[in-house]
């Protein structure tokens, strides 16, 4: 299980952002550089159709694969009271030659992505993973050299922890808690159900930036 | 790792393996000194294809399967011989497989016995079992050489040492024999140095044989 909130942001301010991040966490950020696979049962295979997505981390001098399964969101009048998301998802670092095995088996290739961005990844409340990333589409298939922006001048922001069911109520607050430092650059809430760029957003970057020492 | 050889015995035309037969191979293995270490076990599974509607014709791959390696307790290894494509994966994979509900397992079976040291070697005497059952469908042995990975470097030391082997197994004469089938590792993109995904190639290479004895001793009896 995890839990997980979206937010979005304008590309201008990811350098505020990123300075208000490492002051929050005390760590340093992490290059991130995905590959995103979405692959999707053929007809008629599985008892219902089924998705997976296949991610390669090409941000490592040998490139790193992971199968990923996300299930349903947690429903429910509890699940309704709290500000994230609490869904199933089964990861597994997987050999290379993992796109082929999933062909075989009988799936196929529905979308792909180039995520390029950074990560921060730290302990406050519970191990909490945050990702800015540009979402950018490849025009031929899997030439990630020549990827161009889903969404120009806006990036995807994701706050992510793992969770049991034991703990997920300890790890949605810790998450809720976190996200609200962030809330004068952005707003974030359960994926689907975006609230665009927050209004102050400009004027935090400028203020973060100011003290900072950064002159733009 | 260590290289391993993986054999399965291949019994006479008319002759069928029985528990017997173990327990001279494994007093075989201790005749030459081999000193008893342990249990271990792997589990082999075969995974079928799940339709929405079964009355579509659809081809997938007969031959998907899962094995666990005791050698490797947190991964799991996926094996379609035919297309000679072998993934090596957490052994959660087995979990998102579940979720997927595209396939799902028909059968396991589990290569369980005893280990034993013996000098520079590792060996492995084993029987093949449906998991749910005690029924005997075949024997297993594996030759470990430990200060090696590299297959070809070590394969003149392996055949010293099989040939030990087979003149002491000769002496017992059971009704069949070891063999050793060396799969096409490059076939299957692995290299000369020895990993796990190059036993899961060879348990998937004995499944085979041991299917394909089966089916011909059925036709024999048809």
């Amino acid at each position: 299980m995890e839990c997980v909130v979206q937010g979005i942001i304008e590309t201008q301010h990811v350098e505020a952002l990123e300075i208000l991040l490492q002051g929050l966490c005390g760590v340093h950020r992490e290059r991130l550089r995905i590959h995103e696979l979405c692959l999707k049962s053929g007809p008629n295979l599985g008892l219902v159709a089924s998705e997976v997505r296949v991610l390669c981390d090409l941000e490592q001098p040998e490139p790193t694969w992971i199968v990923r399964h996300i299930g349903g969101a947690m429903r429910g009048s509890g699940a309704e009271q709290i500000s994230v998301l609490v869904r199933t998802m089964v990861e597994s670092k997987v050999s290379k030659n993992v796109l082929r095995l999933f062909y075989a088996l009988g799936y196929r290739l529905d979308h792909e992505l180039l995520r390029v961005g950074f990560a921060f990844h730290f302990q406050r409340g519970a191990s909490i993973t945050v990702t800015v990333s540009s979402v950018n589409k490849m025009l031929k298939l899997h030439a990630t050299d020549e990827a161009v922006p889903v969404t120009p001048g806006i990036q995807l922001v994701e706050v992510t922890a793992p969770a049991s069911s034991e703990n997920y109520s300890e790890v949605a607050a810790a998450v809720s808690s976190f996200c609200e430092y962030l809330a004068p650059l952005l707003h974030l809430s359960k994926p689907g159900t975006s609230t665009g760029v927050v209004p102050t957003a400009a004027a935090a970057a400028a203020s973060l930036m100011s003290d900072a020492g950064v002159t733009t | 790792m260590p290289l391993k050889w993986v054999f399965h015995w291949q019994p006479n035309a008319g002759t069928t393996v029985n528990s017997q037969m173990i327990n001279e191979v494994s007093q075989c293995v201790e005749s030459i000194n081999g000193v008893k270490e342990g249990r271990w076990k792997a589990t082999l599974t075969f995974y079928k294809p799940m339709f929405r509607d079964q009355a579509v014709p659809a081809e997938y791959p007969r031959d998907f399967l899962g094995i666990s390696l005791p050698e490797q307790p947190n991964r799991y290894y996926f094996i379609i011989r035919s297309q000679k494509i072998v993934l090596e994966a957490d052994s959660s994979i087995q979990m998102i497989m579940e979720k997927l509900q595209s396939y799902k397992s028909r059968v396991s079976l589990t290569f369980e016995g005893f280990q034993y040291q013996l000098g520079d070697f590792q060996l492995r005497v084993g029987k093949v079992a449906p998991s749910a059952s005690e029924n005997l469908r075949g024997i297993v042995f594996e030759v470990e050489y430990l200060p090696l990975s590299s297959m070809e470097k070590s394969r003149q030391i392996l055949d010293g040492f099989v040939e030990i082997w087979q003149e002491a197994m000769s002496k017992r004469s059971l009704p069949g024999h070891f063999m050793h089938i060396e799969p096409n590792f490059a076939e299957f993109g692995l290299s000369d140095h020895y990993t796990s995904q190059h036993t899961a190639v060879q348990y998937a290479t004995v499944m085979a044989q041991l299917i394909s004895a089966v089916q011909t001793a059925q036709g024999v009896r048809n």
